[in-house]
């Protein structure tokens, strides 16, 4: 059995596809904000699998711009998060933070 | 051959001129972040920070002129290996938030103080995002668009934030976080995609595959420019995706929704313009049709959604998704006419709503919680010319002729015209959500010519600092000077596309 | 160079307009005699214009021309012909009045002045216009004052009145926009020019539009027209908006903004789409004559003299639309003829019942009685002005009403038939007003009434005498009406197949002498 390309891109969009019905579905906002990591993840093995059958690096250097990217999202987001429940004592899902509504 | 062996780096050429405006703004953040380190007390920080603010704002709308001249005379270029590209277009977005990104910090000298908020920090991070827009205007590779993207959004998730004090302002930082990062990793899903399809994530190398080679399976091809066209539909705020915006809108610090409502919708649809133009000019069939539907929902979700709203930010939230709306009937055209009229309505908008935004943030008062349109009973005895201002503004986005608003309007519907077709009944779809929004416009206006009741909360403090007052008379004069003598600007807007690098 | 005069019609207002907004707001009299003085001199300024305008002549007089904003092709032009003249004359009229008739104003008085002279000023370029982009520029500024007019200064449910009239005209205006790029984009594809100017797009539409298209465009034209007149089903606004208004706002926008509908239909969307015109004219006829009698039976039955004189507009701008679409030279006299006679009339009539109003306080119908006997001046005047209005010869109304009339029998005959009904229902409404508030024995506070001052004297016998004079002598109206409608028709016939009826022999109707062969000829012709 040969592993095509096509493989690892339906992978990624069935990754990319949980991690968007996840943000979607999910309350806690530490699942919602890991769903979007699994979103950029499987964009990263998007632009790999094309990158190996394009025969083109720039796949390849999106990929480490999207990780530098990831990262600083990553601190941001958390930074939100503490800040939120440091405030406000309450539980983790999306549903306990709406105070803003109309 | 180097000593170790290996073929020397070429490195590509870069031109400094053309990334000036970006680097000074930078430069300008990080040099606050430093200094903030070293001068401690915050009566010397601040305002230390405010002047370096200030110099790397001027500096960088200086290099933009600089720019805009070689751009005159020596055309249109590219740098950076063609993922930065300098031009007409870019130049004039980059002036718009610039202008913006000034008056927000104009709103913000006195904002912060009477919030006890921090204030270097917060310079800081709008240089930060306002650079990253300019980059965004400009950047020419998809790849740099989504670097750019993040540098817009990411200091923007912290500047919704800021008043941390605040519940409010919290919640619309973890939204407008989570709903930004989705919206970013489905951009970056159709940037994939798109790469896959065409073997290149430069907007020039995709046009270029895209005239030789016809695609046999454009599903790839299409399903990026869908996934890319959601994306960017988050950051400009245009309807189905808008559900974010009022929530955000609401909780933001007044001065950082003038500051998102003005730059940040005028760097996304250059993005937006630039990737469709550039890049998929040639498959305009495509995209016009998914354009037209977008630019429809926005239209009727601002205008219909505006009507059930009680609190007036909230109000100017769903006029910002309308106005998205009228500057997609400008983008779908699909003419360099189409592309001139969005910029001139991305030039107008951007001072009515700073100048809108700033008129509520004085009304709200201290807290920064109440917009309630109660508040607003009365203001016309109170604070007459505020009131006048206010409705001018009001009237402007409702595009009665006169003012900037309609010269905006005007546009728009031209391009529509000029295109001809379906474009007609989207303009006509306009015009009927125009005057939908105008019966919100005018019950804002009506509220602040009632006389406020007994029991009815009133204005305790509410004197207008400098800088709101100079963005306040700003933002009413040019809607008056435009309005009548709309020329400059249209020239202005009509030479950038004629710069606009295809 | 020859002086501007139109472009000082317009800024002379205006100018007025910003020179009282820098007065003191605390003397209120300083600032009643600038805004009188920039109207009285616009009143002056238009009287000259009215000396020196060539009767006789169809094309458009006092042209001026300027690039405006170059790149959309939108340009600066203005100019006045028969059918603009007397609506700018009339507004010039009409503003003093309004002013002089609301000294009452004591709170905030600056910017009612403000408002009153800027609406003139807007109302002025309306009427100048001839590029269809600048004509839709102030056909949507003057929304703005009379809004702030209607919801500062007016009664009871002021803010809803003003918003339903601002939305009614703006949805309707969205209709005219599209239409006009719409003209002006399809002129720009087929000659690579984009321009906006009436003239040329006059000369170029009739065949250079296909029939559908233009078809589809002249309903556009129209939704937006027929909400400013208004027609019978988009009507629903007018009433509100003149009950609530103020005194001068109700006698503005009678007076003058409606005809902005009706003067749309006759220099724009039948000059523009002709064949469209001809081929719909039975459906605006059948809304003219449905809004003539479903406006009088409306009137009938209002409690409220300021409603029922709205109600008995739509019935008066329905004789001007019923004449409009007759598309007959007799037709387009008399429709011209009525605006006029209409704006005189029916101011008067708003005046009176504004200085009732500041007496008792209520416009109530049945709160009156025997006013004739505690105030006879008013109730003799007030008496006139219903002859004037229901249109019994000698007054100006007879002579529009029954020119509109006489052309539409001419070639629809039975909607004349029905519409002159609608004379007899006005006389009956107005009358029956008459004799429940006018005659009888006044009681109570009515009894104490006091009469009309000189100043309010000075707001209605102008406009009364206007009327009487024009009713007897209609001669030097219609001499400069007619050239400029007779061009309309010729426009229409040589554009279409379209041959508008006429009378065999003499040509034009002018006075009464003629108007009985012209009735003869009728009654031969059954």
């Amino acid at each position: 059995m040969i592993v095509t390309p096509t493989w690892y891109l339906v992978l990624a969009a069935a990754l990319f596809s949980i991690g968007a019905v996840g943000m979607l579905v999910r309350r806690n906002v530490i699942v919602m904000f890991m769903c979007v990591e699994l979103m950029l993840n499987a964009v990263n093995l998007t632009f790999v699998t094309f990158s190996k059958t394009l025969n083109d690096l720039s796949g390849q250097v999106a990929v480490f711009f999207v990780l530098v990217v990831a990262a600083a999202e990553v601190a941001i987001g958390l930074a939100l998060i503490v800040a939120i429940f440091r405030r406000r004592h309450t539980g983790t899902t999306a549903d306990d933070i709406s105070e803003l509504r109309g | 051959m180097n000593p170790l062996g290996v073929a020397s780096i070429v490195t590509p050429g870069v031109d400094w001129l053309g990334v000036a405006p970006v680097a000074l703004l930078a430069l300008a953040a990080i040099g606050i972040v430093l200094q903030r380190s070293i001068l401690r007390r915050a009566s010397v920080a601040y305002p230390s920070a405010l002047i370096v603010a200030a110099v790397g704002i001027i500096l960088s709308a200086v290099a933009l002129i600089a720019q805009w001249h070689r751009v005159q005379t020596d055309g249109s270029y590219t740098t950076l290996s063609k993922m930065v590209a300098v031009d007409g277009f870019s130049i004039f977005i980059g002036g718009v938030v610039l202008v913006a990104t000034a008056c927000s910090v104009l709103l913000a000298s006195r904002y912060l103080d009477r919030e006890r908020l921090d204030g270097p920090e917060y310079l800081a991070l709008m240089l930060l995002s306002a650079s990253g827009m300019l980059a965004m205007a400009s950047a020419n590779d998809l790849i740099a668009v989504f670097v750019a993207l993040e540098i817009v959004s990411i200091p923007l998730y912290v500047l919704v934030a800021y008043d941390r004090r605040r519940s409010t302002s919290l919640e619309a930082g973890m939204k407008y976080f989570l709903l930004g990062a989705f919206a970013s990793a489905v951009f970056l899903y159709g940037v994939a995609l798109t790469y896959g399809a065409t073997g290149s994530t430069g907007l020039v190398g995709i046009a270029n595959y895209l005239s030789e080679v016809t695609l046999l399976e454009r599903g790839t091809l299409l399903a990026g420019l869908v996934l890319m066209l959601v994306g960017l539909g988050f950051k400009v705020a245009a309807a189905p995706f808008h559900m974010w915006t009022p929530d955000v809108y609401q909780g933001a610090p007044t001065p950082v929704t003038a500051f998102m409502a003005s730059a940040t919708k005028a760097a996304a649809f250059a993005a937006l313009i630039r990737i469709l133009y550039t890049a998929l000019g040639g498959s305009s069939s495509d995209w016009r049709p998914l354009l037209w539907v977008l630019a429809v929902l926005s239209l009727l979700v601002g205008s219909i959604g505006a009507v059930i709203q009680t609190d007036v930010k909230r109000m100017l939230a769903y006029s910002s998704i309308n106005h998205a709306g009228f500057i997609l009937i400008g983008v779908q055209a699909g003419t360099i006419k189409g592309v001139s009229s969005a910029l001139t309505y991305l030039a107008i908008y951007a001072f009515l709503a700073v100048g809108s935004f700033a008129i509520v943030g004085v009304v709200a008062g201290r807290g920064d919680a109440d917009s309630d349109l109660e508040r607003f009973k009365g203001l016309s005895s109170r604070r007459t010319g505020l009131s006048w201002a206010f409705t001018l503004l009001l009237l402007a986005q409702a595009g009665v002729p006169l003012t900037a608003g309609f010269i905006a309007k005007f546009g728009v519907f031209s391009a529509a015209a000029g295109a001809g077709g379906t474009s007609y009944v989207l303009a006509l779809i306009g015009m009927l959500t125009a005057a939908i929004a105008a019966f919100v416009y005018l019950r804002i206006a009506a509220t602040m010519f009632t006389p406020a009741g007994e029991g009815d909360q009133v204005l305790a403090s509410s004197k207008v600092d400098l800088g709101t007052g100079i963005v306040i008379w700003f933002s009413c004069a040019l809607t008056i000077v435009i309005g009548v003598a709309p020329g400059f600007l249209l020239g202005l807007a009509e030479r950038a596309t004629l710069l606009f690098l295809r | 160079m020859d002086f501007p005069i139109l472009t000082a019609l317009i800024l002379l207002p205006f100018v007025g307009a910003l020179f009282v907004a820098c007065l003191p707001s605390n003397r209120p009299e300083t600032i009643r005699i600038a805004g009188m003085m920039t109207a009285i001199a616009t009143l002056g300024l238009t009287l000259w214009m009215l000396a020196d305008f060539e009767t006789g002549k169809a094309g458009y007089q006092f042209l001026s021309s300027h690039a405006w904003f170059s790149d959309l092709g939108v340009r600066y032009t203005l100019g006045v012909d028969g059918i603009s003249l007397f609506m700018v004359v009339l507004n010039a009229l009409l503003l003093p009045i309004a002013l002089l008739a609301s000294t009452g104003v004591n709170e905030r008085a600056k910017a009612f002045t403000v408002w009153l002279l800027v609406l003139e000023a807007a109302l002025m370029g309306a009427f100048l216009a001839l590029d269809l982009v600048l004509f839709f520029v102030f056909f949507e500024v003057v929304l703005v004052p009379m809004y702030f007019l209607i919801a500062g200064w007016g009664h009871g449910r002021r803010n809803y009145a003003a918003t339903k009239f601002f939305i009614y005209t703006m949805a309707g205006s969205a209709f005219l926009f599209i239409g006009i790029l719409a003209v002006g984009f399809l002129h720009k594809s087929s000659t690579g020019v984009l321009t906006f100017d009436v003239r040329v797009l006059t000369q170029w539409a009739p065949a250079g539009i296909a029939p559908t298209t233009a078809a589809w465009l002249f309903a556009a034209f129209t939704i937006a027209f027929a909400v400013k007149v208004p027609l019978v089903p988009l009507h629903t606004w007018l009433p509100d908006a003149h009950t609530e208004a103020p005194t001068a706002g109700s006698v503005i926008l009678a007076g003058v903004m409606l005809k902005l509908g009706t003067y749309g239909f006759l220099r724009f969307a039948i000059p523009i789409f002709p064949a469209a015109a001809v081929k719909y004219a039975p459906v605006l006829l059948t809304l003219a004559v449905i809004g003539i009698i479903y406006g009088a039976i409306v009137a009938t039955m209002q409690p409220d003299l300021k409603r029922l004189v709205a109600y008995s507009s739509i019935a008066h701008l329905g004789f001007v639309v019923l004449g409009t679409f007759a598309l007959t030279r007799q037709g387009l006299d008399g429709a011209v003829f009525t605006m006029l006679s209409h704006g005189l009339t029916t101011g008067v009539l708003f005046l009176i019942i504004g200085f009732l109003y500041e007496r008792r306080h209520t416009r109530l119908i049945a709160d009156f009685g025997g006013l004739w006997r505690s105030a006879p001046i008013m109730g003799g005047l007030f008496v006139v002005t219903a002859f004037a209005s229901i249109g019994l010869p000698g007054f100006s109304g007879f002579v529009g009403e029954f020119l509109a009339l006489l052309g539409t029998f001419m070639g629809h005959r039975w909607y004349a038939v029905v519409a002159a009904s609608g004379v007899i229902l006005a006389a009956i409404y107005l009358l029956w007003a008459v004799q429940r508030a006018f005659t009888g024995v006044p009681e109570g506070d009515n009894a104490t009434i006091s009469d009309l001052n000189v100043r309010e004297l000075a707001c209605i016998l102008p406009l009364l005498a206007l009327s009487l004079f024009l009713g007897v002598y209609p001669k030097p109206a219609l001499d400069r009406i007619g050239p400029s409608v007779k061009a309309v028709i010729a426009h229409v016939e040589k554009s279409t197949s379209y041959e508008s009826p006429k009378f065999s022999k003499h040509s034009p109707i002018l006075n009464e002498e003629r108007m009985d062969h012209g009735s003869d000829e009728m009654e031969e012709s059954k």
